[in-house]
């Protein structure tokens, strides 16, 4: 569907001119349909909410965990940013006729539980660095790519409430990430260090790539998730 | 502050004589001698050759020091009188910190020692100087302190400085050139700097 | 992880040395006049003013004191969000807006953390340079949600807002340009938190009144405690008062601050008697 639209007046400069214009100005390209049914819109939020809840209690309970004072207090800020993005969702739910958000706040498919557990387990007070890229070189990424991917895809006339809190919450991101990142690169200072986080790195990939993405094998647009519908 | 009767323990570290009571401390884990020997290294670095008195306040854990000099002369005795916190290590309460005993009897002993010179013999008791004298006294003994190898926080003692005469830019040149100096005068200290 | 997280295994570096309340109490110094009489006390008063001899370090102490203090309190409100499921509020479920509140939390908390950590080096304080009382996350341990609560955003809250007015009015009077405006800014959300604290308290033990008296039973023993054997209170002896202004902003009524009072008081006569004990069995001349 396209519009061509008909700018100006075409009689005469008077009083009488005509305030008729095409709804879409030239610049605006917005167009329908997008490539999500409410119903997979809804599932995808479930997913995202259940893992940013995930997330943010993660990163609440590491709080304790780790003796660096500058760690500590970033995942103190991130934690919140977390559970805004939760809560964001969980308003979402009801408006994409989810009564029930609880429902459908799941995990995409067992591996993704499988993946939380593996990103949390790290408890010790040496374990910063396993801690962090658990969720700053695996899980974030795996959220800006879910989040680009659903923006990117999705309608911005239908869908316009979940794309402004994707703006919002990958701007969060971004910054979560670039944070995490600029802390990890100050800890990792030995080839140790770099084999530790390589490795730890590496385990969670694993789990992931099972999982297929924080909404399944369709996170990215890049596999099919039609038989996950629902999640675990 | 209290002075308990027991007998002392002595150091002659340095030709300066010092004693410190008590002998043995209950409220606190202090060891007299240690002390002692803290306070003769300062002596004998400041040239002080002074008998001197130690009297420790162990039943407070509040942490004022202040000195007495009965003359001011070669002769006279000086007492240094310090709460049992001026002497502790923060970290672990009730401990000693021979840090902190450097610094607060350091201080202190740099007081006797200016009032032994004539350019001090109007400066009242340490008991009778205002809060603005004290601090004023205080940042040009912690100064000298600094640069005679004693660990000092100098910010410590900016803050202090500026919660007595105030937050500006004035008041810390002012405080820059006492923590400097190191021939001030009684009258400098009461002008809080000139 | 595990689900709930023991005070003895607070992550610090080398800096930080920890302490409790046990080994505090066990101090038998006191700079409070343990004599049944006040007349010969070493000052008219122990309140935290600049017009105190020790108004620097003191109130350096007390920062350092709010420092680790925040970061127990960021500590307790992260594992809150994390140790229990979300549910309905029975059992050890918490509401999921409760959980959300707590990461809030969690984020001021944070600021406080750093809003502490500059003014301890404008102060001239080193981090760690005081020993740290763990009592703070005891309150925040309880295995019910509900006493964490009642032990942290009423108990712990209802102190920092007594402790950040103190060094508020004393920023303000002796003219500091940070430390009123950064006290000021952390009391609003002190404020916040209690309100918080109150909100859901009474929310999740609305159709379990004995689980609210259970609560309000244990924050009156975190009150007592945080205390710190009469160091607050409203008598002359004590460095910081109670704020009552801003408790009543944050929804303490005037009975609840007035029990808390004389629990304060309670507090200090039950220190000074145990410091005369004290100084009796060890021979001491108080």
């Amino acid at each position: 569907m396209s519009n061509v639209a008909v700018m100006g007046n075409t009689g005469t400069a008077t009083d009488t001119a005509s305030t008729a214009r095409a709804p879409f100005a030239p610049w605006d390209r917005r167009d329908i349909p997008g490539s999500f049914s409410v119903e997979a819109t809804a599932r995808r939020v479930g997913n995202y909410k259940w893992t940013e809840m995930k997330l943010f209690e993660a990163l609440g309970g590491w709080i304790a965990t780790v003796p660096e004072l500058d760690v500590k207090m970033r995942l103190g800020t991130h934690c919140y940013h977390h559970a805004w993005h939760a809560d964001l969702w969980h308003k979402r739910l009801p408006e994409l006729r989810e009564m029930k958000p609880e429902r459908l706040t799941v995990p995409a498919n067992e591996a993704m539980e499988r993946f939380i557990e593996a990103m949390t387990e790290p408890e010790a007070p040496e374990l910063t660095i396993e801690k962090l890229v658990g969720v700053y070189r695996v899980l974030i990424p795996r959220f800006i790519a879910a989040y680009t991917y659903h923006r990117n895809n999705t309608s911005e006339i239908t869908d316009a409430p979940t794309i402004r809190s994707i703006n919002f919450i990958l701007q969060d991101e971004f910054d979560d990430w670039r944070d995490g990142e600029m802390l990890l690169q100050s800890l990792i200072t030995t080839r140790d260090h770099v084999r530790r986080a390589a490795e730890h790195q590496a385990r969670l990939e694993a789990i992931m790539v099972e999982a297929g993405g924080i909404t399944g094998a369709d996170s990215i647009g890049t596999g099919d998730n039609t038989n996950t519908e629902g999640g675990a | 502050m209290s002075e308990p009767s027991t007998s002392t323990a002595t150091a002659a570290v340095s030709t300066a004589k010092v004693t410190v009571s008590p002998e043995e401390f209950t409220f606190v884990e202090y060891d007299a001698t240690e002390i002692a020997t803290i306070v003769a290294e300062l002596a004998a670095q400041l040239e002080i050759a002074n008998p001197i008195r130690v009297i420790v306040d162990e039943t407070t854990p509040l942490a004022k020091v202040y000195e007495e000099i009965d003359a001011a002369s070669s002769d006279a005795t000086i007492t240094l009188h310090a709460e049992s916190g001026a002497l502790e290590d923060r970290k672990h309460p009730q401990s000693f910190s021979p840090k902190a005993a450097r610094e607060s009897l350091g201080r202190i002993l740099l007081r006797a020692h200016d009032r032994m010179r004539p350019e001090f013999a109007d400066a009242p008791p340490d008991l009778e100087l205002t809060l603005e004298q004290n601090a004023a006294w205080d940042t040009y003994c912690a100064g000298r302190l600094a640069r005679m190898g004693v660990e000092v926080n100098q910010q410590r003692w900016r803050y202090n400085h500026r919660n007595r005469f105030g937050f500006d830019d004035g008041v810390d040149a002012k405080f820059d050139l006492i923590w400097s100096s190191d021939d001030l005068r009684w009258s400098d200290i009461a002008a809080g700097g000139g | 992880m595990r689900q709930f997280f023991p005070v003895e295994d607070l992550a610090r570096d080398e800096r930080f040395v920890q302490t409790n309340m046990a080994e505090r109490m066990k101090d038998g110094r006191t700079a409070i006049d343990v004599k049944a009489s006040s007349a010969k006390s070493r000052g008219a008063t122990k309140r935290l003013t600049p017009d105190r001899h020790d108004a620097s370090d003191a109130a350096r102490g007390l920062m350092h004191g709010i420092m680790v203090g925040e970061i127990q309190a960021l500590e307790g409100a992260g594992r809150t969000a994390h140790d229990f499921a979300t549910g309905d509020g029975t059992n050890d479920t918490v509401p999921f807006e409760l959980k959300l509140d707590m990461a809030r939390q969690a984020w001021d908390e944070a600021r406080h953390v750093e809003i502490s950590a500059k003014l301890s080096d404008w102060m001239g304080t080193e981090l760690g340079e005081f020993a740290e009382n763990t009592v703070l996350f005891e309150a925040a341990c309880s295995n019910d949600p509900v006493l964490r609560l009642a032990g942290v955003n009423r108990a712990l809250e209802g102190l920092a807002i007594d402790v950040f007015t103190q060094m508020k009015e004393f920023g303000d009077v002796a003219g500091d340009p940070y430390l009123e405006f950064c006290e000021d800014w952390m009391l609003a959300d002190e404020v916040t938190h209690v309100k918080m604290g109150s909100d859901w308290l009474r929310k999740v033990t609305a159709n379990d009144p004995d689980r609210r008296t259970k609560a309000l039973e244990f924050q009156q023993v975190v009150d007592k405690l945080f205390s710190f054997g009469g160091a607050r209170g409203e008598s002359a002896e004590s460095s910081f008062s109670l704020a009552r202004r801003f408790r009543e902003l944050a929804g303490f009524t005037d009975d609840e601050v007035d029990t808390i009072s004389q629990m304060d008081h309670e507090a200090l006569e039950e220190r000074k008697e145990a410091v005369r004990k004290y100084r009796e069995r060890v021979g001491a001349d108080a």
